[in-house]
């Protein structure tokens, strides 16, 4: 169970994608067909789509919010929205995952900033974070086909591009709290920010 | 490049802070190029979720089966242009009058947030993802037609936008840069009616806790009150303000 089983074409790491946005093809397009079953009330469907997607919607909650029973409860909060709004997703705005990771990653980091908003997060165990770099985050790890693919492609990013998106995206860290931890200017942040993912972009020939 | 564009990036990590937020999607709603790019930016960063991939918990699922079946799946906003029956004339007609009336309003909630923003330099993300009933109803509010926005300075420099339609009867105070209180201290929010240097009436409403960003609503009726006004109060409100920090007329 779970996507970490080897999509059609997730070798081919030169070959662009085709298809629906996202690449994949096979998948993505299997993934809209199962939408489209959910929006209709198909039960089944909504289980197909759970084991295909759940590794990856729990698997970022639970890196953000560090906490299994948080990730558990904001996880279940996910599904139940992705079944509320199956009729509104729109495959020419992006892929089903794209979709559903948005979600799950919104709602993590809204956790995350509601429990922390009285208390701040506790530098101390921030900067350890980053002291410790960026590589923790994908130790242990299971090695797949994807995540190599993904892992080159943050590879060939700088460091400092790598350590800010690894914080504001599996840190959950604004690009205010991100600046703070790598002592950084805000503005600098920003375009770092920005030149990652579109470097990430390019290296993974990630089409809309 | 203008400076919004580069906020491309943090929107889709979800690094902005509320009021950066609040700009950017005002400018996405008319930008014809930061639109593909987030599309493009999602479906990459969708791409990290391969390297934090997590078996959930087994019995998550039998959970989240058992939740969506007391669901029912919402309808589409819109029908889409491929759906399976041919659509009658008048369908046609109706749909490109829907799609139309939404698309003037957003354009509309839009501008109001521009307006906001230029007026105060900050307004709290409306577009915020909290729990759907609320979030239903602060769209209603943004979409109401007698919307009216009034960002103000609080004597202790904070700031905040009250948002109010007669209307609705509803009102609500954004508080997206307020100074964080002693543990004693609380914002609390006020109705008023008659002139504001002497009204008639003033009715305590919701208490706002400082240091934070949030959307107060008034729990108050609007549609008869003249002005609403912000004060500190002790720890549990007070019944009379005693330190008003902004008020405006609605």
């Amino acid at each position: 169970m779970g996507v970490s089983a080897v999509p059609p074409g997730a070798g081919g790491q030169s070959s662009r994608p085709d298809g629906a946005p996202g690449g994949r093809g096979a998948e993505a397009a299997h993934l809209v067909d199962l939408m489209s079953a959910c929006s209709r009330g198909h039960e089944e469907a909504f289980s197909e789509l759970y084991d295909l997607t759940s590794s990856r919607i729990y698997g970022i909650v639970l890196r953000v919010l560090r906490s299994a029973d948080h990730a558990a409860e904001v996880t279940q909060e996910v599904y139940v929205e992705v079944w509320r709004q199956a009729a509104r997703y729109a495959p020419e705005k992006g892929s089903v995952l794209a979709w559903m990771t948005t979600m799950a990653h919104r709602r993590a980091v809204d956790r995350v900033r509601a429990v922390t908003s009285e208390v701040v997060r506790d530098e101390r165990y921030a900067a350890t974070e980053s002291d410790r770099g960026v590589d923790h985050v994908w130790e242990g790890v299971e090695q797949t086909l994807d995540v190599e693919r993904v892992r080159k492609g943050m590879a060939s990013l700088t460091a400092i591009q790598r350590e800010a998106l690894t914080l504001a995206y599996f840190g959950g860290y604004t690009q205010s709290q991100v600046a703070s931890l790598l002592k950084l200017p805000l503005g600098t942040v920003k375009t770092r920010i920005r030149d990652g993912l579109i470097g990430l972009r390019d290296a993974l020939g990630v089409e809309a | 490049m203008s400076e919004i564009h580069g906020a491309s990036g943090s929107y889709v990590v979800n690094a902005l802070e509320p009021s950066e937020q609040v700009e950017f999607e005002a400018h996405l709603a008319g930008c014809d190029t930061c639109g593909p790019e987030i599309v493009e930016l999602r479906e990459t960063v969708s791409e990290l979720t391969h390297l934090s991939a997590a078996a959930p918990p087994p019995a998550l699922k039998s959970q989240v089966m058992a939740a969506i079946s007391t669901v029912r799946v919402l309808p589409p906003e819109a029908p889409t242009p491929d759906s399976a029956a041919p659509a009658s004339q008048i369908d046609q007609l109706a749909l490109r009058r829907q799609v139309r009336a939404t698309r003037i309003l957003s354009v509309a909630v839009a501008a109001v947030l521009v307006i906001a923003l230029s007026l105060g330099g900050w307004v709290v993300s409306l577009v915020q993802h909290q729990a759907p009933a609320t979030a239903t109803m602060q769209a209603r509010l943004l979409q109401a037609p007698d919307l009216t926005a009034h960002t103000v300075t609080l004597k202790d420099g904070g700031k905040g936008t009250f948002l109010a339609s007669k209307s609705m009867n509803r009102a609500m105070f954004s508080s997206g840069d307020l100074p964080a209180l002693g543990p004693d201290q609380i914002y609390e929010l006020w109705t008023l009616s008659g002139p504001l240097t002497a009204p008639t009436r003033v009715t305590p409403d919701s208490l706002v806790t400082g240091g934070a960003t949030a959307a107060t609503w008034f729990t108050g009726p609007i549609a008869d009150s003249d002005a609403v006004a912000i004060s500190i109060e002790k720890a549990g409100g007070a019944s009379t303000p005693t330190n008003i920090q902004a008020a405006t007329a609605l």
